[in-house]
């Protein structure tokens, strides 16, 4: 058992009674009442996605879901090939189920296999990953870095927005869950 | 990361909102951050400093009791912008710990009057806006919703019945109001204000201690929000004046607090003694301007249109 507080993008949860992976959590609260986490739960089995409020404090079952190391292959247009690094059994998922992680997926990233009974169901990219900029224009002189942002296209097509001190051909870390600029990595 | 021209928005909108208050002859006030007593929600916690003697001092997170006070002193109608405080609050894209609040108070006045202020200021930024690829048309009037229609329509709640949540998921909740905004946040609140805003009135008292309650059901109390988008924007009230009864009920919340665990506050006297200088009804409202500016801006997080967000601070000084 754990409590709403700990629920967090990523991990695997029962909820009425089947397993449900947490895509994303949001602090919501009325002020008039407790505080609730907001939820939206992808079903590991049957890839519906639905949104549920608990309480903060509420106890909710963890699943145990294996986690194995992996690592992205190729995609071949349609579907997305990984290879597990502990079995090197091959699997692939559509870019529905696999969803924004698409945007992170440069060939050969280590990222986490989770299966349910033994059945791959979704993959878990690392928290913080480094991309090199591809293309963002200049910046401008004058502004400083809590001032302004501009967008910055990723060596794997994603855009992110970024302070206007970088430059084309640079690295920076990215958040994988919030989708934001974190640093030059 | 916000951006040169969201920062100048932000200016050009909290101007014209002052205009908008000015031609209507309110006085503008400031009232402290500081505060030596804060509001007595049960569910907010404030953040705690001390003055160099050891007493206790704290941000307000809501400077309605100062308000208050200021009306009772018969300044007439009033606003405010100022800064509120509410601690643990990050985390989502609707909360930062620290955010910016539009006050106003009515003389004369109930919360019926207030809903049509909302109706030609939020009108008069925007007659019509899109949010995350959803059309809104702002102008008004705006429907207007009962929180016991809203149960009766999405859930078949009657709320004055007795266990009105027992066929709903309310698992993780203990008391009524825990129940009550379990099914509405799950049940409800996502349909709120999706192309018109919405406004959703007569709360249970129990949710509205500094309200006055319905003269025509004592269940309810004449509070009103306002939702566009599914987001919540604004909280009023028709004041409660009575001193006696605002005593009782401010008792209530010291106890909710106790059981919850949390600093019980004193009540502020000062507040209960000015109530009985209030010669008119009055109503007034708070309405979250950063979130409102989210609405205009078209921006999904509030962390986009506030300058240097606390979590991006947070995540700065763990780097270092």
């Amino acid at each position: 058992m754990a409590t709403t507080t700990t629920i967090s993008q990523g991990i695997a949860i029962k909820f009425k009674d089947q397993a449900w992976l947490v895509i994303s959590s949001q602090f919501v609260n009325p002020g008039k009442g407790s505080a609730f986490t907001r939820t939206k739960l992808k079903n590991l089995k049957t890839e519906q996605i639905v949104e549920n409020t608990f309480r903060s404090g509420e106890a909710v079952e963890l699943i145990d879901v294996v986690r194995n190391k992996c690592q992205f292959l190729y995609n071949d247009g349609e579907d997305y090939y990984f290879m597990d690094n502990e079995t090197y059994e091959q699997f692939s998922f559509t870019k529905a189920t696999l969803g924004d992680a698409t945007n992170y997926l440069v060939e050969n990233t280590e990222c986490y296999a989770m299966y349910l009974d033994g059945v791959p169901v979704s993959i878990q990219l690392p928290g913080k990953m480094s991309f090199k900029i591809v293309s963002t224009p200049p910046g401008v002189k004058g502004d400083t870095a809590t001032g302004g942002s501009k967008e910055a296209t990723l060596e794997t097509g994603a855009i992110v927005k970024v302070p206007l001190f970088i430059k084309e051909g640079e690295s920076i870390i990215v958040n994988t869950e919030t989708n934001e600029y974190v640093s030059k990595g | 990361m916000t951006d040169k021209e969201t920062i100048k928005k932000r200016a050009f909108y909290t101007q014209k909102i002052r205009d908008f208050f000015n031609a209507q002859n309110f006085t503008e006030v400031e009232t402290p951050i500081m505060v030596t007593i804060p509001g007595m929600e049960p569910h907010l916690t404030p953040f705690e400093t001390q003055f160099t003697d050891q007493t206790k001092l704290y941000l307000n997170h809501s400077p309605e009791l100062q308000m208050k006070k200021l009306l009772a002193q018969g300044f007439g109608n009033i606003f405010n912008i100022t800064k509120v405080f509410r601690n643990g609050e990050i985390g989502g894209n609707t909360h930062n710990p620290e955010f910016t609040m539009i006050e106003w108070y009515r003389e004369n006045a109930n919360y019926q009057n207030i809903m049509e202020d909302c109706e030609k200021l939020i009108s008069s930024l925007a007659p019509e806006i899109t949010y995350q690829g959803n059309k809104i048309d702002l102008k008004s009037p705006w429907p207007r919703k009962s929180v016991q229609e809203l149960f009766k329509e999405y859930c078949q709640i009657d709320l004055t019945s007795e266990d009105p949540f027992k066929n709903h998921d309310t698992s993780g909740c203990h008391t009524w109001d825990d129940k009550f905004f379990k099914v509405f946040l799950n049940e409800i609140e996502p349909h709120l204000g999706k192309n018109k805003p919405l406004i959703v009135y007569d709360y249970p008292s129990s949710q509205a201690a500094l309200a006055k309650k319905s003269t025509k059901n004592p269940f309810f109390a004449e509070r009103f929000e306002l939702y566009i988008a599914g987001i919540e924007l604004a909280n009023a009230f028709s004041e409660l004046t009575d001193a006696q009864e605002q005593r009782d009920r401010l008792k209530q919340e010291q106890q909710e607090r106790k059981e919850l665990k949390k600093t019980v506050f004193p009540i502020d006297e000062e507040f209960l003694h000015s109530l009985e200088s209030i010669q008119f009804p009055c109503a007034g409202i708070a309405l979250g301007l950063d979130r409102l500016l989210m609405l205009l801006m078209d921006k999904k997080s509030i962390n986009e249109v506030l300058l240097f967000p606390l979590w991006q601070q947070l995540q700065l000084s763990h780097k270092e």
